[in-house]
């Protein structure tokens, strides 16, 4: 009789995807410009370069995003993926949009896609995750064909939480890490849900529903009320919902996809030896 | 071409290496097959060649690999696309892109092939390979001969030297498998490709090889002149099977040579008493299916079926690809409800029993086997499986140990997944056969096992029918249909075209005739087993 | 003989360029218009694959949104006008809500308002859902810059193994029902996803051999200079890009944010279009950029055009008081001739019935 099989510790260094310094640098610039381009209604004061514009300005928000979002994806994948890992990347980005697919109506199933790239990324490494979580909506996209403006905001949403999810600390293991990744994994969710409504809320520039509408120009205060009295309005029992679906399925079932990612990772030779 | 020398390979996570001191030299414009028992290392010797061992799937190999002049060592598979096509078993699952000429076009897309050059080789390759008119295709709905054609044309685009094939036909049926091998036999002989191939369906490709390279249960290689190998190995073709009983040396390789010189033994055999291997009654009916019709995805999967399975009856389902021939059998497993018409096992309707009075009536072996697994390692599988049917502790494990003896003590701690595709048939097969339900079915039941292991699962499938089960087994193994069906149903078209006793509907079809009835036409005999009993009753 | 498919991006920048128009206008007259356009546009050159009909679902989604914006607005919106048409019982919510008011008079003026404001968002989907409907994705991903190579094939294979996937998710249910295990609720969900993954990561390294036996990864030696030009574009992009939103949201004088956004768009694009150069891949029978590509590309930028030519009243019109708007001649004449583009691009005719069914659509119709 062998020995039996090693336990499934997380292993010290993972590199799927390596963040060298290049890539590094331009994923913290466009992440700093992301944060920008998700919340610039507030930042923009009256009699800034923007007057007259404020109708265009999601259009070529979201054009210099996916400008900046195609340049991070090149320079992480430049060189940087063997087959193993761009062959995994397919696969689970294939998964995952199926996972979206399944029935979009249902806020359960919202979450399927957060349920996948949490373990995708703390098994598999942050480069991976961003990734992953970038090109799931992409693949997504195409598959349901909903590519239009929104999708840059997505692509970069996503790549964030799996990347975050890939920073989490590497010592925790067992029950606590699960925990550690369905806590991780609602919290980042909402802020998901939060930035999407607002990346999309600047579109709503009225005057009928004045409490709840994009005030161009108007102070940061005022703004982030409307936004707030707007996002409660149509976007939070959703959220909530979204959230609790991603806790229970973290919680259900994410140890054993840790171990069947871990697995793969150690196959396809993505670890380092502790 | 290809140089071996002195390779001894561990795959990781093993102590013992699989392969021992392997030489071997295939010189330009020859086709080499590699036979062997299975979990022999046949995939993996494949791997050294085309260098995805040790650079994909770890592991350490000692010695030299060398594939036209370029050590393998050095050069990791990408810096041998242009000189090694690499075909494996399952076409579906290397494809990158999902059409026709883009997957054609994709290997030469990544060497930076000029664009003119890639449109004017794809045009040969369409033409070379028959491919032409489905070009536009998706290649999801090619048929499962056309996808392996596809794969082959898809490393050919490249213009390699070299094919690497593991098991090309063995998904496939008679007919699609000859439509692949005639075409690697082109290949060899008007482009002077080396080929170098494993396969289990010996009767298949044994004819066109011109050297033979076995390998045996201790990792140890005899290369050569492919009678002479074969005549002592550890697997041999019917053919060569029956060679050893008739005192044949060296022995014949292909039906042809094989009648020429079938002469005296039928002869000798005409005087014996004609073998009836056929029970005289067999139970009450144990399944029914009444006009059945199913529809799936759009397509009428099945036409107005009707079938009846006795207790203690062997039934072969035979057709093409595509025929319905899985469909039916997992009508009769419950898990597809027919559209129209009726269906009843042990006086149920499948479809409609909860999951787990289903395992009690119907055990269905799928045509993937390692769907039905889904323990962590091979005896949490067994243990899982005692379990869960109430069967004793370690039934399931005897059960293994039957088909495969020895698996259980040297591989218990590995993921099923891990195991090789015979092994992991074996341990599907032992988890449904140990739980003995009444209607057993299994599709595609022999691919990967090697001819010990078939024979073992054939005397089995007896003993279970001689019980008083009833067994229906899908297959294109005419050779395990003639061994072990009582009665043969061919399937095409989702519609039943012949029903009846196997040694009638086998013999009368050349497409479903065992090499055995071949080579004693117009004798009644089937299998060598049949043969050997008719010549013990003659003397 | 075949007709060759119009390079997508031309397609692409059609449809953006007729979505800033519809972004820009509220005149229910225009809007009509460019909801007749697109959808005979779509009908005319939807491609034969089994999302051709999502169309409609981007008009839906874009008619849903109008109905919660006037749901909304009836609840919730500020009375604008003097036609009242109802008056709701009215309530203050916490100041944590912003204040809202909730229930009150409802006025004809604000319903149409926000109806007007809403079908500018329905008209701006179907001008994306036309691009979404004629293109197909695979074409999209291949018309990538060589930088966002390995990018685009990850997606590739994405797209092409979902059937698989979806095939193999069926397998697994099924397998299970034969070992006498549940098959729905938490229990369920976790032993078909766990072994779906397990076999999708598996296949991911048979794939993966695959690609590497057929020269993926390989590497050409490239001039130091070149590379050193596509890092500094695609890094200096950033950065210029970073400055001028400083700029235009304020940072600086007024004349410094645009030239800068613009400035760093044109590097960023430099970095992606040199980038790459390190994999000697060519490109199987790429989309070619043809004169009815300009063509087409010509026909967005003309709708831009007309925007920003008749920006203003024309395009905005006044809830209050109510008015039957007029139609602005310059953007519906450019809506109008964007219709070409049906002539363009038509979709092949079938000539034989689909015996070719559509990319895996069964399961995938199957699993939604």
């Amino acid at each position: 009789m062998t020995t039996l099989a090693p336990p499934l510790r997380p292993p010290t260094s993972v590199r799927a995807v390596q963040v060298r310094w290049r890539s590094g640098l331009a994923l913290a610039a466009t992440s700093v410009l992301g944060v920008a381009a998700f919340l610039w209604p507030l930042f923009i004061g009256h009699g800034a370069g923007i007057d007259g514009h404020e109708a265009d300005a999601p259009f070529i928000v979201a054009g210099l995003l996916a400008l900046l979002l195609a340049t991070v994806l090149a320079e992480l994948a430049d060189g940087g993926i063997d087959a193993r890992a761009l062959a995994m990347l397919g696969v689970l980005a294939s998964a995952g949009s199926l996972l979206r697919l399944l029935d979009p109506r249902i806020a359960l199933t919202e979450g399927m896609v957060f349920f996948l790239l949490a373990p995708a990324g703390r098994a598999l490494g942050r480069g991976f995750g961003f990734l992953l979580g970038a090109l799931t909506l992409f693949a997504s996209a195409l598959l349901t064909v909903g590519v239009g403006p929104w999708l840059p905001f997505q692509m970069l949403g996503a790549g964030w939480f799996a990347f975050g999810a890939g920073c989490l600390p590497q010592r925790v293991h067992g029950r606590a890490e699960v925990l550690m990744l369905a806590v991780y994994a609602v919290a980042a969710s909402e802020i998901y849900g939060i930035l999407l409504d607002f990346s999309f809320w600047p579109f709503r520039i009225g005057t009928t529903t004045p409490q709840l509408d994009y005030v161009p120009g108007g102070s940061v205060a005022t703004n982030l009320h409307h936004f707030w009295a707007f996002h409660s309005a149509t976007g939070v029992g959703w959220d909530l919902l979204r959230g609790f679906g991603t806790f229970v399925l973290v919680i259900a079932a994410g140890r054993p996809v840790l171990a069947a990612l871990r697995r793969a990772s150690r196959h396809a030779g993505f670890e380092e030896a502790p | 071409m290809i140089r071996l020398d002195a390779v001894t390979v561990t795959l990781p996570g093993r102590a013992e290496p699989v392969l021992r001191n392997i030489d071997l030299h295939v010189p330009e414009g020859e086709l080499c097959l590699v036979v062997g028992r299975t979990g022999t290392g046949k995939t993996t010797l494949l791997r050294c060649v085309s260098a995805h061992m040790p650079h994909i799937t770890g592991g350490v190999l000692a010695g030299h690999v060398s594939v036209g002049g370029r050590d393998t060592r050095d050069h990791p598979p990408r810096e041998l696309a242009d000189l090694v096509g690499v075909v494996g078993q399952d076409a579906v699952a290397t494809f990158v892109t999902d059409r026709v000429e883009d997957e054609l076009a994709y290997a030469m897309e990544s060497l930076g092939v000029a664009p003119d050059t890639m449109r004017r080789r794809v045009e040969e390759t369409l033409d070379l390979l028959g491919l032409a008119d489905v070009r536009d295709r998706a290649l999801l709905s090619l048929s499962a001969g056309q996808q392996q054609r596809v794969a082959i044309g898809a490393v050919l685009t490249a213009h390699p030297r070299v094919l690497v094939l593991d098991e090309p036909t063995s998904a496939l049926d008679p007919p699609a498998a000859e439509e692949v091998l005639a075409v690697l036999t082109r290949l060899v002989h008007d482009l002077g490709l080396t080929v170098l191939m494993a396969e289990h369906r010996l009767e298949r490709v044994v004819q066109y090889a011109d050297r033979v390279a076995h390998l045996d249960e201790d990792g140890r290689i005899t290369a050569g002149d492919p009678a002479t190998v074969l005549e002592h190995a550890s697997v041999a073709p019917p053919v060569v099977s029956l060679a050893r009983i008739a005192g044949w040396s060296p022995p014949p390789l292909s039906v042809r040579d094989a009648r020429r010189i079938a002469g005296p033994l039928r002869e000798r055999l005409a005087t014996s008493p004609a073998v009836t291997r056929t029970p005289s009654a067999f139970g009450d009916v144990l399944a029914h299916v009444r006009r059945a019709s199913v529809v799936r995805d759009d397509v009428t999967a099945l036409r107005d079926v009707e079938l009846t399975v006795r207790r203690g009856e062997v039934v072969a389902l035979m057709g093409r690809n595509g025929a319905g021939k899985s469909t039916l059998l997992e009508t009769l497993a419950g898990l597809l409800t027919p559209t129209r018409g009726s269906v009843t096992v042990a006086g149920a309707t499948p479809h409609k029993l909860t999951s787990r009075n289903l395992v009690r009536t119907v055990g269905l072996v799928p045509q993937e086997p390692g769907d039905l697994l889904y323990a962590a390692t091979v005896a949490a599988e067994c243990a899982t499986a005692d379990t869960e049917t109430g069967l004793d502790a370690g039934a399931t494990a005897a059960a293994l140990d039957r088909l495969l003896p020895g698996l259980l003590t040297t591989r218990a701690d590995v993921h099923p997944r891990d195991l090789s595709e015979g092994q992991r048939l074996a341990l599907a097969l032992a988890v449904v056969l140990a739980g003995r339900p009444p209607l057993v079915l299994l599709d595609e039941p022999t691919r990967g096992l090697d001819y010990p292991a078939k024979a073992r699962l054939a005397q089995w499938l007896d003993e279970l029918a001689a019980d008083g089960h009833g067994i229906v087994l899908a297959t294109h193994d005419v050779e395990l249909a003639a061994e072990c069906a009582h009665r043969t149903v061919v399937l095409a078209d989702g519609e039943v075209v012949a029903d009846g006793p196997s040694r009638e509907i086998v013999t009368a079809s050349p497409a479903f005739a065992p090499q055995v009835a071949k080579i004693l036409a117009p004798g009644p005999w089937l299998t060598v087993a049949d043969v050997e009993a008719a010549l013990e009753a003659a003397s | 003989m075949k007709v060759r498919e119009v390079h997508p991006a031309a397609w692409w920048l059609w449809s953006l360029g007729l979505a800033l128009l519809a972004s820009r206008t509220t005149n229910m007259l225009l809007v009509a218009l460019i909801l007749a356009m697109t959808t005979f546009v779509a009908l005319s050159c939807r491609r034969p694959s089994p999302w051709s009909s999502a169309y409609l679902v981007f008009v839906k989604i874009g008619i849903a949104a109008v109905v919660l914006r006037v749901t909304l607005t009836a609840l919730a919106g500020a009375p604008i006008g003097t036609h009242v048409l109802v008056t709701l019982p009215q309530a203050h919510l916490p100041h944590v809500f912003a204040g809202t008011r909730i229930g009150g008079p409802i006025t004809a003026e604000e319903l149409a308002l926000s109806a007007e404001e809403g079908v500018r968002l329905l008209a701006m989907l179907a001008c994306v859902g036309v691009a979404n409907v004629v293109t197909t994705p695979s074409r999209l991903v291949k018309s990538m810059p060589a930088a966002l190579y390995e990018a685009g094939l990850a997606v590739t294979v994405a797209v092409s193994i979902a059937p698989q996937t979806v095939a193999q998710l069926r397998r697994v249910r099924a397998a299970r029902r034969l070992r006498g295990r549940p098959t729905r609720g938490l229990a369920g969900v976790r032993g078909l996803g766990v072994p779906v993954l397990e076999g999708a990561l598996a296949s991911s390294l048979a794939l993966a051999a695959a690609m590497d036996s057929r020269g993926y990864g390989r590497r050409v030696p490239v001039r130091r200079g070149r590379r050193v030009i596509a890092s500094t574009a695609a890094l200096g992009g950033i950065v210029v890009v970073g400055a001028g939103t400083y700029g235009i949201t304020g940072g600086g004088p007024r004349w410094f944010g645009w030239p800068l956004l613009s400035a760093g768009a044109v590097l960023l694009v430099t970095g992606l279009l040199l980038g790459g150069a390190r994999s000697p891949r060519t490109r199987y029978r790429a989309d070619r950029w043809d004169v009815r590509a300009s063509a087409l590309a010509a026909l967005g930028v003309l709708a831009v055009i007309a925007t920003t030519a008749s920006d203003g009243d024309p395009l905005l019109t006044p809830g209050d008081p109510l008015a039957v708007p007029n139609l602005p001649w310059l953007p519906a004449a450019a809506v109008l001739v964007a219709a070409l583009a049906a002539f363009l691009d038509p979709a092949p005719r079938r000539a034989k019935p689909t015996a070719d069914p559509p990319v895996g659509s069964a399961p995938l119709r199957a699993a939604a």
